[in-house]
């Protein structure tokens, strides 16, 4: 019951708010929430806003109107260590010098933590390598990240998200540039840390069937609005799908996962139309 | 944590140990440039005089003459070395250094005006000499400030940081290049030598003021070492674990600034060291931003004191300025940084 309970309040809030950048507004009045101790999957079709969103959740893009607000509190109250320590968030396209070891790049996590000269040095590499090791990494420490493969890569920058240790992680498309077997590996990965540690995991995906397979929520965004949000079950259908992406498409189940999932079948632009005026 | 390593590279000495090696080149090098100039001495004579148990010839040439010079390229070298290595963090560009920002032409400039303001008309210095640093920091001081105000202005990402500066900087040449040609043609040559960089006229009180300076501006920048390891990320992840990116940028470049100011003040516009002292202890040290600091400090001090030494050899009698030949090896190496990072990206 307490654990119902949990889940049912908001983690991340965002209330009315304007996001955009210097020339473009992506979102005029962006309400959504995210709940406790879930994954919630962002979905949509390019430039709908989806990582935007995700930035503004870490702060990373500073709201131009309205309120984003972290266990009810804004998230711009908050100090940049204070917030990492909630937050963290693998961002799309990480970047590192190549001879950087695995090890020294996962320790980079564990900034928010350390405050003046009182770092806790036990407490950094009890985290370092516990990250490690649920990432399967512990042989590759003293490797340089150069000389890793794409799929190993992508779990050192996830077991450095790790390492910070934090209630909420955002990942922006960790699968990108990953092949299915890598991107499986890495949303697993995802998922069983996630329930595991009991944390609530918010991630960009492009893939609709790797959401539904993954994720217990989804939000689906387009033209600058939310266009569905709530448990996969609820909102992966295929009316929606098809209005969200402007194409023809089934959605069929999988028995033994139990499990939605969709066989897009032709592009329809026409479809998104309907849904941007109502 | 496995101290060995398990990267397949064969066994080779620790980083503490490629540090010491450093210093100890660095020492000899110290060794030399006391012993050698237009009168040589042995190493026992030297050693001897350092324990002031010498010949007085021996212990005036070794505590006037030598020793501030010696000392002088030390800290200068050093200097520009540290603020190479906080700019190519801060910038996470290894073609960023303080020539490369266009502060060291920014010093020039002010050094050219000062020149040309306090000059009479028979081309001796109205006031004293002893200005002339201050006309130099304060051209890098303003140059500086002018990149940094563009870049924050257009909240521009670090490379193009490097080409403000780089635009800047071709705009404070083209004036010392006007000063030079219309000014008289004793102060040119006096123009030349600082924009060479030189420590030769190293004095006891230079030395002083500008370790008095270093004593505050070195352990700054060591109290920011963790954020510079930071920054080796992308900004937006280095955001993402807590650093605030833009606020330490900021302070990474005053520091690098006021470094940079400090040593050219005093010996001119050493070139390259900046550059390739960082890049280099990046190859050779590796790891943490601490020991690649450190490293960076030995090898920028060994670089220019070895310079000086080269040219006290090669051209005596003649003064040629030590950054001449610290040019000469940095400019190729430069070139070969340029073509390594086209290899790595493409």
């Amino acid at each position: 019951m307490l654990e119902d309970d949990r889940t049912k309040r908001p983690e991340i809030e965002l209330r009315d708010v304007a996001l955009g950048y210097a020339n473009r507004l992506v979102f005029e009045a962006l309400d959504l929430s995210v709940r406790t101790g879930r994954l919630t999957a962002l979905c949509g079709p390019n430039g709908c806003g989806k990582s935007t969103a995700l930035r503004a959740m870490r702060a990373l893009l500073p709201a131009q109107a309205g309120n984003v607000l972290l266990k009810g509190r804004s998230v711009a109250e908050f100090s940049a260590k204070a917030l990492a320590r909630e937050i963290a968030m693998l961002t799309q396209n990480p970047a590192a010098p190549d001879e950087m070891t695995v090890h020294h790049l996962v320790s980079l996590g564990r900034y928010a933590h350390r405050t003046g000269f009182s770092s806790d040095a036990r407490a950094d590499r009890a985290a370092v390598a516990a990250a490690l090791d649920s990432t399967n990494l512990s042989d590759l420490g003293d490797r340089a990240i150069g000389t890793l493969s794409g799929g190993q890569l992508q779990r050192v920058w996830i077991a450095m998200v790790l390492a910070q240790a934090a209630p909420v992680v955002l990942l922006d498309e960790p699968t990108n540039h990953l092949d299915i077997a890598h991107a499986l590996e890495v949303l697993s990965l995802v998922r069983r840390l996630g329930a595991q540690e009991g944390k609530t995991v918010i991630v960009v995906l492009h893939d609709l069937n790797l959401a539904a397979r993954f994720a217990d929520d989804i939000v689906f965004f387009q033209g600058g609005k939310v266009a569905g949000c709530g448990p996969v079950e609820e909102v992966f259908r295929r009316e929606l799908i098809e209005e969200v992406f402007g194409i023809e498409c089934l959605v069929r189940r999988e028995e033994a996962a139990d499990r939605p999932y969709c066989i897009p079948l032709a592009a329809c632009p026409g479809r998104r139309e309907r849904l941007v005026e109502p | 944590m496995t101290a060995a390593s398990v990267t397949g590279t064969p066994p080779r000495l620790s980083r503490a140990g490629r540090l010491v090696l450093l210093v100890l080149l660095l020492v000899a090098l110290a060794l030399l440039g006391i012993g050698l100039g237009s009168s040589r001495m042995s190493l026992d004579r030297v050693l001897l005089a350092l324990a002031g148990e010498g010949a007085r010839s021996d212990g005036i040439i070794v505590w006037s003459l030598r020793m501030p010079r010696l000392l002088m390229a030390v800290l200068c070298g050093g200097a520009l070395a540290l603020a190479g290595f906080i700019l190519q963090r801060a910038t996470r560009n290894v073609l960023a250094a303080p020539s490369v920002l266009g502060i060291v032409d920014g010093g020039a400039l002010g050094v050219m005006i000062f020149l040309f303001l306090f000059s009479n008309e028979s081309n001796a210095l109205t006031v004293s000499i002893l200005w002339q640093p201050l006309a130099a920091a304060s051209g890098a001081l303003l140059f500086a400030a002018a990149v940094v105000l563009l870049a924050v202005r257009t909240g521009a990402p670090p490379l193009r940081i490097i080409l403000y500066g780089v635009a800047l900087g071709a705009l404070a040449k083209a004036g010392v290049t006007l000063f030079m040609i219309d000014g008289p043609v004793h102060r040119a040559s006096q123009a030349a030598t600082w924009l060479a960089g030189s420590v030769h006229e190293a004095r006891w009180s230079d030395v002083s003021t500008l370790a008095a300076a270093l004593a505050v501006l070195v352990p700054l920048a060591f109290l920011v070492m963790r954020r510079m390891d930071q920054l080796q990320l992308d900004e937006q992840s280095a955001a993402a674990t807590g650093l605030p990116v833009r606020a330490t940028q900021l302070v990474l470049f005053a520091l690098a600034t006021c470094l940079t100011a400090a040593a050219v003040s005093f010996a001119g516009a050493v070139g390259f060291v900046g550059l390739v002292a960082p890049h280099a202890a990046r190859l050779v040290i590796g790891g943490r931003a601490l020991p690649q600091a450190v490293g960076a400090l030995l090898l920028g001090s060994a670089m220019l004191v070895a310079a000086d030494l080269a040219v006290r050899i090669a051209f005596a009698p003649l003064e040629v300025p030590a950054g001449a030949v610290t040019a000469v090896i940095g400019a190729p190496y430069f070139l070969f940084i340029l073509l390594r990072a086209g290899r790595v990206h493409a």
